[in-house]
C-alpha cells in the first residue's frame, strides 16, 4: 500500500500541457471576472460604499482601503493576466490568491460558493508547476517540462469531483426531491422566457424533473467525468447543465464557465496539446501580423520536475479538510437550511430561496424606552437583505449597533431582534427568541439557542 | 479530434446566452413580439374580468399561465391612470376655492377652502403609493405631500418673496401640508388666519395661489406623462427583472406601505424610530382632525390596489397581486392572499379605533399608536417576506451576483 503511495507521488507522471490548459483557461476566466466585476460597479456598491462590513469570524482585521481598494483589484487583475501567459508563474499565483481571498474576506454580504471556489483552486494551484509549459517563463528560461507527476492534475480533478458531489448529496432532502423546492419557486417566476417560460416551466412536473436531474447530474457527475468511456457524454451533459443553469439564474455570474472549463481537466493531455496547438496557432498569426517573430527552440526536459517532498502532503491534508468540512453541521442541533450553523463553504449551491424582514429595537433597560432602527441608515440594500435571514449577521449588526448607539450616549443598552423569515416557500415564522438581549450573546463556534427553530422538518443530508 | 469541434457551436450558444443576460436589464423595449401573442389572450381574459371573485376560473389549470400583461394593463387603466385624473379634477376644484378665497377671505370661502383641500388630500392617497416613471424622477412625491412641512422656511419664502418651488430645499416648503399650514396655522384661530390672508402686504394669497398652480402643473405633467406610447412600453415590461414594470410597482408598493404608510403616518410619530414620541411629525399637523380620515383612506387604497378594484369604480376589479399570489399557489391550502386581507381588515379596525388627531392619541395614549403600528408591521412582512418570496421578485434593486 504505502509502496504504491509511494510510487504514485515519485514515478507517476503525465503531460505538461493539462496542468497549463487549466492555467491559461483559469487565469483567463479570472481576468474576465474581475473586469466585469469592476464595469459592473461593484468594487465601489460592495466594498467601499458600505459603512460597515460584515466580517467572517476571526477576519475582523480584513479591511477596505476605501478608494485604494481598487488597488487589490489591479492586483487581481494583473497576477490573473501573468497567470494566464505563465508569466513568473508561481510569484502570480500566490498573489492573486492572496488578493482574490482579501477581497472576499472583506465582507461576508458577498459570499458565493464560486467566489470560495476560486480560492481554493488558486490555493492548489500555488503549489502546482502549472507554468512550466506553453509559458513566457519557458521563453525566457529557454528550457519546458514535458512531464508533470500525475498527482498535480489528480489534485485538482479530485477537488473538482468534491465539489460536485458535495452539491449533489447537499440536494439530497425533502424540499428539493419531494417539495420540488426552491426551484419550484424559481422556475414560476421564469415565465418572460421565450417558448419554455409561459408554458412548460409553469408545470410543477418540470420543476420535480429539474430537481432530480439536477441532483443526479451533480452526484455522478464526477463518476462519469473519471471513467473515460463516458466522458464525452459527460461533458455534454457539463455544457448543457451549466448553459441552462445560466438560462434560468443569470444571476449566478461566472460559475457556468469556470465549471465547464474546468471540467476540460479530466479530458486526455492530447486533448489539452491539440488545443494549446490551436492557441499557439493564432498567437503566432497574431504575432506574425504585428511583424514579431519569437524563436521557438525551447530545450525540452523529458525528466519530471522536481517537486518538494512536502508539497503533496500540504495539498493531501488540503482535500482531507474538504472532504470533511462541508459536514461539520452534524456539530450543530436544528435545521441547516434554516440555522445556516455549517452552511457556507460547503458546495451547498442554489439550495435555499430565503427571505427575512429584520428591524432592531434599541432598549433602555432601566428606562425601559425603547426605538426601532431604520436599516437603511447603516446599511446596503444587499446588506439589508442578507443580514435580514443569517444569524451571525444577526448578531454582528446587533452589537455593531450596539457600539454605535453607546457612542451617541445612550446608556443601558439592550437590543433584541424582530426578525421573521420564510424558507422555501413555507410560510415566515419569527426567527430569532425577541426576548434574548443580543448584546448578551458573543459569536463563537458554539450553537446559536436564540434562534427559534424552524416549525417543520426537513429530511435529509 | 474532431469530436471536439462538436463542441464549438455548443460554447458559442453559451457566450449568446451570457451576452443577452448581460443586456436583458437594460432595454425595456424588446417585447413587441410578445405583444402580438398576448392580444389574443387579453380577449379571453376580459371576459372573465368582471367575474373575478376570488379565483379566477381560468386560472385554477395549473398549464394555463398568468397573464402579467392583462394585471398591468389592469393596474394602468383602471387604477394608475383613474386614480391620477380624480386627484387632477379635484386640484380643479380646490384651484378655483383658492382662487376664490383669495380675492376674497371670509369664513364661508375658507370652509369651502378647507373643504377642497381635505378632498384632494383624500384622492392623493390613491396616487402616493405610485412613484414610478417620472413621478419618481421629479419627486413628485415629496413635492405633494412631504411632513412635518417646513415653517421657517415658508415664513421666510413669504417674507422675503424670493422662492423657487423647482429647488429641493422648498420641497418641504410646498404641497398639501405646507398648504395644511397656511390654511390653520398662521393664526390662532380662524379670524386671524382670514386677517393675514386679508392683507395683501402679507402675501400669504400670493403664496398659497403659487403653491396651488405648482400641485396644478406637476400633476398635469404626470397626467400628460401617461401617453399612449407610454403606456404601451409600461404594461409591455411584462418579464422578470429589477427594471421590468411590474417588479418596480410591486417594489413601489411595498416601500409605500412601510414608509409612506406605515412609518410615516404612524411609526414616526408614535416614536418607533426615536427616543420620543414626535406628535408633531403627524399628516395635515395643523389641520389636527384628519390624520385619521387620511390614514383610513391610505388603507383603503392599499387594498384596492392589492385587489384590483378600479379606482372610479369600486365594484370593478381586474387581474391584481391577489390574483397573481392565487395563481402561483394554487395548490396551497392557506392563501397568502387572504392572510394578506384578513391583516388589512385588523389594520383598518386598529386604526378605526385612533383618535381623528393622532397627535392627540400620541399625547394622551400613545399605546394604542403602537399597537396600530405593529398590525401594520405584521403585514409588511408579509408583504416583503413571504409576498415577495412567492412572486419571486427582488426587493428593490440589489445588484450582485447570487447562487
Amino acid at each position: 500500500m504505502r509502496k504504491t503511495v509511494v510510487d504514485y507521488i515519485n514515478n507517476k507522471k503525465t503531460h505538461s500541457s493539462t496542468l497549463a490548459f487549466f492555467r491559461v483557461t483559469f487565469g483567463a476566466l479570472m481576468f474576465l471576472s474581475v473586469i466585469r466585476f469592476w464595469s459592473k460597479g461593484w468594487i465601489n456598491t460592495l466594498y467601499i460604499e458600505p459603512k460597515f462590513h460584515f466580517k467572517y469570524f476571526g477576519f475582523s482585521w480584513v479591511q477596505d482601503f476605501g478608494i485604494y481598494t481598487y488597488s487589490i483589484f489591479i492586483i487581481c487583475l494583473i497576477s490573473s493576466l501573468f497567470v494566464t501567459i505563465g508569466y513568473k508563474y508561481r510569484i502570480s499565483i500566490i498573489c492573486f490568491f492572496l488578493a482574490f481571498t482579501y477581497v472576499e474576506l472583506i465582507d461576508k454580504t458577498t459570499y458565493l460558493n464560486h467566489y470560495y471556489l476560486t480560492s481554493c483552486l488558486s490555493f492548489i494551484m500555488c503549489f502546482l508547476p502549472a507554468g512550466n509549459y506553453f509559458s513566457i517563463d519557458n521563453l525566457i528560461s529557454g528550457q519546458k517540462h514535458e512531464y508533470i507527476p500525475v498527482w498535480t492534475v489528480d489534485t485538482i480533478k479530485f477537488f473538482i469531483c468534491i465539489v460536485y458531489f458535495y452539491a449533489g448529496i447537499a440536494k439530497i432532502n425533502s424540499d428539493w426531491l419531494i417539495e420540488a423546492q426552491p426551484l419550484s419557486i424559481w422556475l414560476k417566476s421564469k415565465y418572460d422566457l421565450p417558448i419554455i417560460g409561459e408554458t412548460l416551466l409553469q408545470q410543477k412536473s418540470i420543476h420535480y424533473l429539474a430537481s432530480w436531474f439536477g441532483m443526479l447530474y451533480d452526484v455522478f457527475i464526477p463518476f462519469f467525468l473519471i471513467y473515460s468511456r463516458t466522458r464525452y457524454v459527460a461533458f455534454f451533459f457539463v455544457i448543457v447543465f451549466h448553459a441552462l443553469t445560466k438560462v434560468f439564474f443569470p444571476a449566478i455570474g461566472m460559475f457556468p464557465y469556470i465549471m465547464i472549463f474546468s471540467a476540460v481537466i479530466f479530458f486526455d493531455s492530447k486533448l489539452h496539446i491539440f488545443l494549446l496547438e490551436k492557441i499557439k496557432m493564432v498567437l503566432n498569426n497574431t504575432l506574425t501580423f504585428f511583424k514579431i517573430k519569437i524563436s521557438n527552440t525551447l530545450k525540452t526536459v523529458n525528466k519530471p520536475i522536481i517537486i518538494k517532498k512536502i508539497i503533496p502532503f500540504i495539498l493531501m491534508t488540503f482535500l482531507f479538510i474538504q472532504v470533511l468540512f462541508p459536514f461539520r453541521y452534524f456539530l450543530y442541533p436544528g435545521e441547516l437550511f434554516w440555522n445556516e450553523q455549517g452552511y457556507r463553504f460547503s458546495w451547498r449551491v442554489m439550495l435555499i430561496e430565503k427571505r427575512g424582514e429584520t428591524t432592531f429595537k434599541v432598549k433602555d433597560s432601566i428606562t425601559n424606552n425603547f426605538f426601532y432602527v431604520k436599516n437603511d441608515d447603516f446599511l446596503t440594500p444587499f446588506q439589508i437583505k442578507q443580514m435580514s435571514f443569517q444569524p451571525d449577521f444577526i448578531l454582528e449588526y446587533a452589537h455593531y449597533l450596539g457600539e454605535h448607539f453607546k457612542k451617541q450616549g445612550h446608556k443601558n443598552i439592550q437590543i433584541f431582534a424582530d426578525s421573521f423569515v420564510a424558507l422555501n416557500g413555507r410560510p415566515s415564522q419569527r426567527f430569532i427568541d425577541p426576548n434574548v438581549n443580543l448584546l448578551s450573546k458573543k459569536e463563537s463556534f458554539y450553537n446559536k439557542n436564540w434562534i427559534l427553530p424552524l416549525n417543520d422538518v426537513i429530511k435529509g443530508l | 479530434m474532431k469530436k471536439y469541434i462538436t463542441f464549438l457551436p455548443l460554447t458559442i450558444v453559451l457566450i449568446s446566452i451570457q451576452c443577452s443576460s448581460e443586456i436583458e436589464d437594460t432595454d425595456n423595449l424588446v417585447i413587441d413580439e410578445t405583444i402580438t401573442t398576448e392580444i389574443v389572450s387579453d380577449n379571453n381574459s376580459t371576459d372573465n374580468n368582471d367575474n373575478n371573485n376570488s379565483n379566477s376560473s381560468s386560472l385554477d389549470n395549473e398549464t394555463s399561465s398568468f397573464d402579467h400583461k392583462e394585471m398591468l394593463t389592469n393596474w394602468v387603466d383602471n387604477i394608475i391612470i383613474p386614480s391620477i385624473s380624480i386627484f387632477d379634477n379635484s386640484l380643479e376644484i380646490f384651484k378655483e376655492s383658492a382662487t376664490t378665497f383669495v380675492n376674497a377671505p371670509t369664513t364661508e370661502t375658507l370652509s369651502n377652502l378647507k373643504e377642497a383641500w381635505l378632498s384632494s388630500f383624500l384622492k392623493w392617497q390613491h396616487v402616493e403609493m405610485f412613484d414610478i416613471g417620472l413621478s419618481e424622477e421629479i419627486y413628485y412625491k415629496n413635492r405633494i405631500n412631504l411632513y412635518p412641512t417646513n415653517v421657517e422656511r415658508i415664513e421666510n419664502n413669504i417674507s422675503t418673496l424670493n422662492y423657487d418651488l423647482d429647488e429641493p430645499v422648498n420641497f418641504s416648503a410646498q404641497g398639501l401640508n405646507s398648504i395644511d399650514y397656511l390654511l390653520f396655522g398662521i393664526g390662532e384661530n380662524e379670524n386671524e388666519i382670514i386677517s393675514k390672508f386679508s392683507n395683501e402686504n402679507l402675501n400669504y394669497g400670493k403664496y398659497l395661489t403659487d403653491l396651488v398652480d405648482k400641485m396644478v402643473s406637476l400633476t398635469y405633467e404626470i397626467k400628460s406623462s401617461w401617453s399612449d406610447e407610454y403606456k404601451l412600453s409600461f404594461v409591455s415590461s411584462t418579464d422578470n427583472t429589477a427594471s421590468s414594470s411590474i417588479n418596480k410597482v410591486v417594489n413601489d408598493f411595498i416601500y409605500y406601505f412601510e414608509k409612506g404608510y406605515r412609518a410615516n403616518k404612524i411609526g414616526i410619530p408614535a416614536g418607533v424610530f426615536s427616543d420620543k414620541p414626535l406628535p408633531d411629525r403627524v399628516e395635515a399637523y395643523y389641520g389636527k382632525n384628519y390624520s385619521k380620515i387620511l390614514a383610513l383612506e391610505a388603507t383603503d387604497a392599499v387594498n384596492y390596489f392589492f385587489n384590483g378594484n378600479y379606482s372610479n369604480d369600486k365594484e370593478s376589479k381586474g387581474l391584481s397581486i391577489k390574483d397573481y399570489l392565487d395563481y402561483l399557489e394554487a395548490d396551497k391550502e392557506e392563501k397568502l392572499s387572504e392572510k394578506i386581507n384578513s391583516q388589512l381588515e385588523k389594520i383598518k379596525t386598529k386604526v378605526s379605533e385612533l383618535n381623528t388627531n393622532f397627535s392627540e392619541q400620541v399625547n394622551q395614549e400613545n399605546l394604542k399608536m403602537l399597537t396600530a403600528y405593529d398590525v401594520i408591521q405584521a403585514n409588511v412582512v408579509f408583504l416583503k417576506v413571504d409576498m415577495l418570496q412567492v412572486l419571486n421578485i427582488s426587493v428593490d434593486y440589489v445588484d450582485a451576483d447570487g447562487d
